[in-house]
């Protein structure tokens, strides 16, 4: 009998069919991707994707060049670019944070842009700590799109139910309020503070170390965590007492995130919360919040010897290495970090708009004196508060290249240290250890 | 008298018998009760979040964090799915038509909502065309490894099954380098072509063992009726194998509408990005509501419970195929 099948068409005409079609169907795809290839490969992780949208669509009508904007989740945001830049992906600007600075820097992956002088003429309105933050062994890799910092919000209408006229303005009255609220009956863990391991957990960490006027590491990136008196010490010990002797901080912040946290606070579940400063605005959303219009930002509580420093964070524009080597493309790339980080037809739109619309916070001091933000922060905080923390910012001081994997275990002694399995001192000197472990192989 | 002799040396009254038939039935009920708050217990565990997602879909931000929880939302809203469903296509976003997100106007919406539709179209194709391959290489495949004795036959197995072994983690850059290659990134060709590295194994694996246990007679018997080797496979084994293809189908589509590792590393725009991908750029924004999050794992998880449903009654017998032979 004949095979119905090789009536129709034979095994090798089959395979050779299908080899042409598969053959035809890569090369499509790969002529689009040749065809894109002048344009600038933008990269950033997926917020405010509208906005950055129609500032790219402003920048290609008025420089006349396209770009290729891409975007990824945040969590995963560093592993994908980390396999990008591996893979050689087409890439000329993308968003950096702060912590991946050292890490891209001595990878090779980013270049500084301190060449360019277009770029560097914009560090005389930008807050000190921000240009520290993009500076990396005396090199600066970018412009800064958005800064914020560590703010501490209390709920108003449960300090003034607990018999307060006012915040608290040391980590001692932070306990003393807390205390007269669990006897009232007004919550149970007055405090919130997010401890998991997550990214958030070093911003958390080093409010905490800055206002009690402690340091990780000194000016030489020796580790001083473990000092008892310019470490870290005083700083883990409030937690460690507010957690197991006053009992006024949940035991499960060791697994409470930031989100979670947030939430639990927007919730009307706690009076005090260590929070990013631009969830304000959320938490003063009706639509958002059980404690709309109750939730004020105070100057971060002093320790003993401490003062009201916080700690602040900043995103920022770099360039790849692969866009650097090339000066047409480098100009190119130059251009668009301008547009994003620097001014874009006279004015710092971008930092502007990206607060008009989500309130994240911008790293230019002129931006303070603008009438529609000034207008826009007073519908939901106090503009001079939030002017006066944020000149109290300094950058964390602990970002290096192996930064990653001291987190991971400073982060877990902590979390021991809080759980009442180790002492403060031991777990800070763990940390001590491990840097300094770290630091000599580096 | 001896009966009452024996009643009373083993401790009971004399004249009460036992009810041996009340007795069992008591047990009997006992049993059923048992297993029914078994089952309760298990349903509120397995069903709570399922019904949270519902309800809280339907919420919005702040009610979703009252205290105590609404199961049944106050003031129920579509917002959510309204974001979803007015998905707008992909013009040009200016300054004008921008969403805004303002937290502030209870805007909590993400910009990226729109992107979710898009993406399930683009998960349905990639795991459709995923399935469809599957079956076109593994049928094949596991039809001629189980039934046609060649030399090489056995390593070729174990090597397929050792491909497997690798995690995919360890696959992502050499995997990265050949769609780069390719000029497949932001394409979901690229999915295509690594998930199929991902499923054949597993598939051909399965109808290898459903096929091994069908008997070898049935082949033959085909053979000498006349069937080529592609009308015994099509003609009798195919029809034989409906519970196994059937577990093949549902593996493949699900491990292709979850996957998220490689499309995370190969798709970076909404041309291409699966839903998995999406979801989790709802979590990267700077407002984050976890009723919108919500209202999106409910519209995610309906084409998996469609294909469950669908096929349900092969789902038991097709994932036991090959656990037993006789």
């Amino acid at each position: 009998m004949k095979n119905r099948f090789e009536g129709v068409i034979g095994r090798r005409d089959f395979l050779k069919t299908t080899a042409m079609a598969g053959a035809a169907a890569l090369t499509m795809p790969g002529m689009k991707a040749f065809a894109a290839g002048n344009a600038i490969n933008f990269q950033t992780w997926s917020a405010a994707v509208d906005l950055v949208k129609s500032h790219v669509a402003a920048f290609e009508k008025t420089s006349g060049l396209s770009v290729e904007y891409a975007n990824s989740p945040w969590a995963q945001y560093r592993d994908a670019m980390v396999t990008k830049f591996v893979g050689t992906a087409p890439m000329d600007v993308m968003w950096v944070s702060d912590a991946w600075l050292p890490e891209w820097a001595e990878a090779g992956w980013i270049s500084p842009v301190d060449e360019f002088d277009s770029l560097m003429a914009y560090n005389a309105d930008a807050e000190t700590f921000c240009t520290d933050s993009m500076t990396y062994k005396g090199r600066q890799y970018g412009l800064t799109y958005y800064t914020d910092f560590m703010g501490f919000i209390y709920d108003a209408d449960k300090v003034a139910a607990a018999g307060f006229s006012a915040p608290p303005k040391s980590w001692d009255e932070v306990v003393e309020q807390s205390l007269v609220m669990k006897e009232k009956g007004i919550s149970d863990f007055p405090m919130m503070l997010a401890m998991a391991k997550e990214s958030w957990l070093i911003e958390f960490m080093s409010a905490m170390v800055f206002s009690h006027g402690g340091r990780f590491t000194n000016d030489e990136g020796g580790s001083i965590m473990q000092d008892e008196k310019n470490g870290a010490l005083s700083a883990l010990q409030w937690v460690v007492d507010a957690v197991n002797k006053h009992k006024v901080v949940s035991p499960g912040c060791v697994e409470t995130g930031e989100l979670s946290g947030l939430k639990a606070f927007a919730s009307g579940n706690h009076a005090f919360a260590l929070l990013p400063k631009y969830r304000l605005a959320m938490l003063n959303d009706p639509a958002q919040s059980q404690i709309a219009g109750r939730a004020k930002q105070a100057l971060m509580p002093m320790g003993a010897n401490g003062s009201h420093a916080t700690v602040g964070w900043m995103r920022f524009h770099g360039m790849a290495t692969q866009a650097a080597a090339d000066k047409a493309r480098a100009d190119n790339a130059a251009k668009l970090i301008e547009w994003f980080g620097g001014k874009s037809d006279g004015a710092y739109t971008f930092q502007k708009l990206l607060f008009l619309d989500i309130g994240a916070g911008f790293g230019v001091k002129p931006l303070f004196e603008d009438a529609d933000i000034r207008a826009k922060y007073n519908t939901y905080a106090d503009v001079a508060i939030i002017q006066e923390q944020q000149a109290l910012a300094r950058k964390k001081d602990v970002v290096t290249p192996w930064f990653g994997d001291w987190n991971e275990v400073n982060g877990a002694s902590w979390q021991s240290a809080i759980l009442g399995n180790v002492s403060p001192a031991d777990a800070l000197k763990k940390s001590g250890e491990e840097w300094d472990d770290l630091k000599s192989q580096a | 008298m001896q009966t009452d002799r024996h009643l009373q040396s083993a401790g009971r009254a004399p004249g009460r018998s036992i009810n041996y038939r009340r007795r069992a039935e008591i047990f009997r009920w006992l049993h059923r009760a048992v297993i029914l708050a078994g089952s309760l217990a298990v349903m509120l565990v397995v069903l709570s979040p399922v019904a949270w997602l519902v309800s809280s879909s339907f919420q919005n931000e702040a009610e979703i964090v009252s205290v105590p929880p609404h199961w049944i939302p106050d003031q129920p809203t579509l917002k959510n799915f309204k974001a979803i469903f007015a998905a707008t296509g992909d013009e040009t976003v200016t300054y004008e038509t921008r969403n805004k997100q303002d937290p502030a106007s209870g805007d909590y919406i993400p910009s990226t909502a729109g992107n979710l539709l898009p993406a399930m179209a683009n998960s349905f194709i990639v795991a459709t065309l995923v399935v469809i391959l599957n079956l076109l290489v593994g049928i094949p495949a596991a039809y001629a490894m189980a039934k046609i004795r060649f030399y090489g036959r056995n390593g070729s197995i174990y090597f397929i099954l050792t491909t497997r072994v690798i995690p995919d983690i360890a696959l992502v850059v050499p995997f990265f380098l050949v769609i780069k290659n390719l000029g497949l990134l932001d394409h979901i060709l690229s999915l295509v072509i690594t998930y199929l590295a991902i499923t054949v194994p597993f598939t051909v694996f399965i109808l290898i063992q459903y096929f091994e246990g069908l008997p070898d007679e049935l082949d033959k018997a085909a053979r000498v009726d006349g069937c080529s080797r592609f009308q015994s496979l099509t003609r009798v084994f195919l029809p034989l194998a409906m519970p196994s293809l059937v577990a093949v189908i549902l593996f493949a589509f699900l491990t292709s509408w979850n996957e998220f590792l490689l499309a995370l590393m190969f798709t970076q725009t909404a041309a291409s990005q699966t839903l998995p991908i999406v979801l989790a750029s709802f979590t990267s924004d700077f407002t984050i509501s976890f009723s919108f999050i919500n209202a999106a794992g409910l519209l995610a998880i309906v084409p998996p419970v469609i294909v469950a449903i669908v096929f349900e009654r092969y789902i038991v017998s097709g994932l036991t195929a090959g656990a037993v032979k006789g």
